[in-house]
C-alpha cells in the first residue's frame, strides 16, 4: 500500500513540504528525532504527574473539604495520632458540618504462603464512606462489616499473596480476611492500602479505640471554608488544619521532592527537550544548507526575509505536527499500557497540550539556526 | 524614443577596501530602454555581471548614480530595493537555478505567489506562461526530468512571470547547445519587442549578437562599446555590427 501527503498550492508551505520530504532518508529521521524527544518528554512528564496523582490520591479521593492532621504531619502516608475527642471538638466549631475519624498507618502484612510485606492500613467510617476504597471491583463496602474483612487492590495482590476473594493473612499478627478488590488504586510509596472500617484498622494497627490519625470535616453550606479552616485551627491544640487541595499538594511535593523522583523525572523530560532541539535543529540546517542556492534565488528574485523565514518555519511545524502526533499517540498507548501496572502513567489532555507546545516551542528553536544562516545569504551568490 | 528605464550615471562599485580593495565597475554610464535588447559582452573579470546586478538592484553602487523609472536608487533600503526587485525585475541564471523539488508549474507559480497574485489564479497562470515558451506538455516535469533548453525555458517563463519591467539574463545560452541556444535568444528577443521589456543579456556567446538591438562592451570595468543594430538592412548571420 502507497501512503502520500500532498501539500496546498504553491507557496512557503509547498517549498517546505518538499524542502523536507525530498529526502526521505532525512526526513524519517526528523520525523523520529520529534518522536523520540515526544515520547521522551510525555512518558517522563506522564509519570510525573502519575506519581503525583498517586500520591496524593487518598487525600483527592476523600472529597473531604478539610483535613484535621497531627502537627508536624508532612504527607498522608506518614503521620501520628490524633486523640479522637477532636472530632467532637471539631464538630463543635460553627461551620463544621461533619467531621470523620480517618486512620492511616503502616502495618505488616504476612502473606498466605509465608513472607511479609508492609502494607498502609487504611480506616473509614462506614457509615459516611468518607475516604472509603473507591473504584470498587464488584464489591460493596458493607463486605467490610465482618470484623476481619479488608479490600485491596488487584493492582497488589501477587505482590501481597492473594489469589481470590475469602483468602485469609495476618495483619500484625491478627487474622485478617480479603473481601474483594479495586481496581486501580496505588500507592506511590508501594506499599499498598488496604481498607477497613476504622475501628477494624485501629483492631488490625494495635492504635488505642480513642485514636486516630486524621479528621476529615465538611464544611456546611453557605459557610466560608477559610474560614471555618480558622477556626478550627485556633480552637484545636496540637494540629494543623489543612484544605484538602493544599494537603495533596503538601503530600505531592513531599514525595516527589524528599524521593528525588521529581526531580529525575523533571530532568529527563529536559532532556528529552534538549534532544528534540538539537535533532531537530541539525535536520532542519542541513537541508536549508541543502538549500541555500535556491533561498539565494529566492532573495535574487526579491523574496522578502518574512518569506524565506516562513519557509523554513513551516519546516518546523511540519516535523512538529507530525512528529507530535505520532508522538502522542505513542505516550497515550504508554498511557494505556501503565494502567494493568503499578507505575501509573497519566495522559490528562493538559498534558498532551502541554506536550505540543512543547514540540512546537522545540522545533521553532530548533529553525533559529537555520533562519540566521539563511539571514546571511547573498543574493549575488547565484550568479556563479 | 522610449525613455529609459534603467540608468547609470557614472557608476563606480568597488568590492572590499583598504589594500584588497578592487574596483570593478569604474565610471560606467549607461541608458536601457524598454523594447529593445541590450547584450553585454567583454572578456571574464571584465564586469559584465557585477553591471547586470547593479542593474538589478542587488548591489549598490559606490560611487554614481542607478536609477530606475526615473527616480535614484541611492540611500533606498534593502527591503525598498528588494521589493523593486520583485515588481519590476526578471531574472534568468545560467544555470537555470529551479527548485529541483519542484514541478515546472510550480516553479513558476512560486514567482507568481511572491508577487501575491490569487492562489487560485497560480496554476493557469503558470500553464500559460509555459505554453507561451512552448512547454504545455511538460508543465508536470521535475526539472531533472527535463532537457537544458526546457530548464532555461521554464526559468524564462519564472522570470516574466507578473510581467516585469526589465529582464535581466546572465549567460542563458552557456550551458546549452547550438540550436537550444538559438532558441532561448529568439524568445528572450521577443520579450523584448513584443512585451515591451527592456532585457539585458550578459554572454560570451556570439549566437546571441544577432538577436540584440544594442551590444555594450565592457573591459575592466570601463565601457569600451556601445552599438546599436543598425534600424535597416541587419544580417541575423553577420557575425560584425557596423
Amino acid at each position: 500500500m502507497s501512503f502520500r501527503l500532498e501539500p496546498p498550492l504553491p507557496g512557503t508551505t509547498l517549498l517546505a513540504w518538499r524542502n523536507l520530504a525530498h529526502d526521505r532518508a532525512r526526513f524519517a529521521v526528523t520525523l523520529v528525532g520529534v518522536l523520540f524527544s515526544v515520547v521522551l518528554m510525555g512518558a517522563q512528564m506522564g509519570l510525573l504527574v502519575g506519581f503525583a496523582q498517586t500520591a496524593s490520591g487518598l487525600v483527592d479521593a476523600a472529597g473531604a473539604d478539610l483535613w484535621i492532621t497531627p502537627v508536624g504531619t508532612t504527607n498522608v502516608d506518614i503521620a501520628a495520632s490524633l486523640a479522637e475527642r477532636r472530632r467532637h471538638q471539631a464538630l463543635a466549631v460553627p461551620g463544621v458540618a461533619r467531621a470523620d475519624p480517618y486512620m492511616v498507618q503502616f502495618a505488616f502484612w504476612r502473606k498466605p504462603g509465608g513472607g511479609t510485606e508492609s502494607v498502609i492500613m487504611v480506616g473509614y467510617e462506614l457509615v459516611s464512606g468518607r475516604g472509603g476504597p473507591w473504584r470498587l471491583d464488584g464489591v460493596s463496602p458493607d463486605a467490610l462489616k465482618v470484623d476481619d474483612a479488608v479490600i485491596i487492590d488487584r493492582l497488589y495482590a501477587d505482590k501481597l499473596g492473594v489469589r481470590a476473594s475469602g483468602d485469609t493473612v495476618e495483619i500484625n499478627n491478627r487474622r485478617a480476611r480479603v473481601v474483594g478488590f479495586t481496581d486501580g488504586i496505588r500507592t506511590f510509596t508501594q506499599s499498598p492500602y488496604v481498607f477497613a472500617t476504622h475501628t477494624n484498622a485501629q483492631h488490625f494497627t494495635l492504635v488505642d479505640a480513642d485514636r486516630t490519625t486524621y479528621v476529615l470535616v465538611d464544611v456546611a453550606d453557605g459557610h466560608d471554608s477559610e474560614t471555618v479552616r480558622a477556626a478550627l485551627a485556633a480552637r484545636l491544640d496540637d494540629v494543623e488544619v489543612w484544605h484538602a487541595r493544599d494537603f495533596a499538594r503538601q503530600t505531592q511535593t513531599y514525595w516527589l521532592v524528599t524521593t528525588g523522583a521529581g526531580g529525575a523525572l523533571l530532568l529527563a523530560a529536559s532532556l528529552g527537550l534538549v534532544v528534540g532541539i538539537v535533532i531537530v535543529g541539525q535536520t532542519l540546517y542541513a537541508t536549508t544548507v541543502d538549500r541555500l542556492p535556491e533561498y539565494a534565488t529566492l532573495r535574487a528574485m526579491g523574496a522578502p526575509n518574512t518569506y524565506l523565514y516562513t519557509v523554513i518555519l513551516k519546516q518546523a511545524a511540519i516535523a512538529a505536527v507530525l512528529g507530535f502526533t505520532l508522538g502522542a499517540l505513542a505516550v497515550l498507548v504508554l498511557g494505556l499500557g501503565s494502567t494493568r501496572s503499578n507505575i501509573a502513567l497519566a495522559t490528562p489532555f493538559w498534558l498532551i497540550a502541554l506536550l505540543g507546545a512543547l514540540t512546537a516551542a522545540m522545533c521553532a528553536l530548533g529553525a533559529i539556526v537555520s533562519i540566521r544562516r539563511v539571514m546571511r545569504i547573498d543574493p549575488t551568490s547565484v550568479f556563479a | 524614443m522610449t525613455a529609459p528605464i534603467v540608468v547609470l550615471d557614472r557608476v563606480t562599485l568597488t568590492y572590499g577596501s583598504g589594500a584588497t580593495a578592487f574596483t570593478a565597475l569604474r565610471g560606467i554610464s549607461l541608458a536601457i530602454a524598454p523594447r529593445e535588447m541590450t547584450l553585454l559582452l567583454g572578456p571574464s573579470g571584465s564586469g559584465k555581471t557585477t553591471l547586470l546586478q547593479v542593474m538589478g538592484c542587488l548591489l549598490r553602487a559606490t560611487t554614481g548614480e542607478a536609477r530606475f523609472d526615473g527616480t535614484s536608487l541611492a540611500g533606498r533600503s534593502l527591503e525598498a530595493l528588494t521589493q523593486l526587485r520583485l515588481r519590476h525585475f526578471g531574472f534568468v541564471f545560467q544555470h537555470y537555478n529551479l527548485f529541483p523539488t519542484l514541478r515546472a508549474w510550480e516553479n513558476v507559480a512560486i514567482a507568481l505567489d511572491l508577487k501575491g497574485y490569487p492562489r487560485d489564479e497560480l496554476r493557469p497562470r503558470a500553464a500559460a506562461l509555459l505554453a507561451r515558451l512552448g512547454l504545455v506538455e511538460r508543465t508536470e516535469a521535475f526539472p531533472s526530468e527535463m532537457s537544458g533548453g526546457q530548464k532555461q525555458r521554464v526559468a524564462i517563463a519564472r522570470a516574466i512571470a507578473g510581467a516585469p519591467d526589465v529582464i535581466l539574463a546572465d549567460e542563458p545560452t552557456a550551458a546549452l547547445d547550438g540550436r537550444t541556444g538559438t532558441g532561448v535568444a529568439k524568445v528572450l528577443q521577443q520579450l523584448a519587442h513584443t512585451d515591451g521589456c527592456a532585457v539585458v543579456v550578459v554572454s560570451h556567446d556570439p549566437r546571441m549578437l544577432p538577436f540584440a538591438d544594442r551590444v555594450v562592451t565592457l573591459e575592466d570595468g570601463v565601457v569600451t562599446g556601445d552599438t546599436p543594430r543598425p534600424a535597416t538592412g541587419y544580417d541575423p548571420a553577420g557575425e560584425t555590427h557596423a
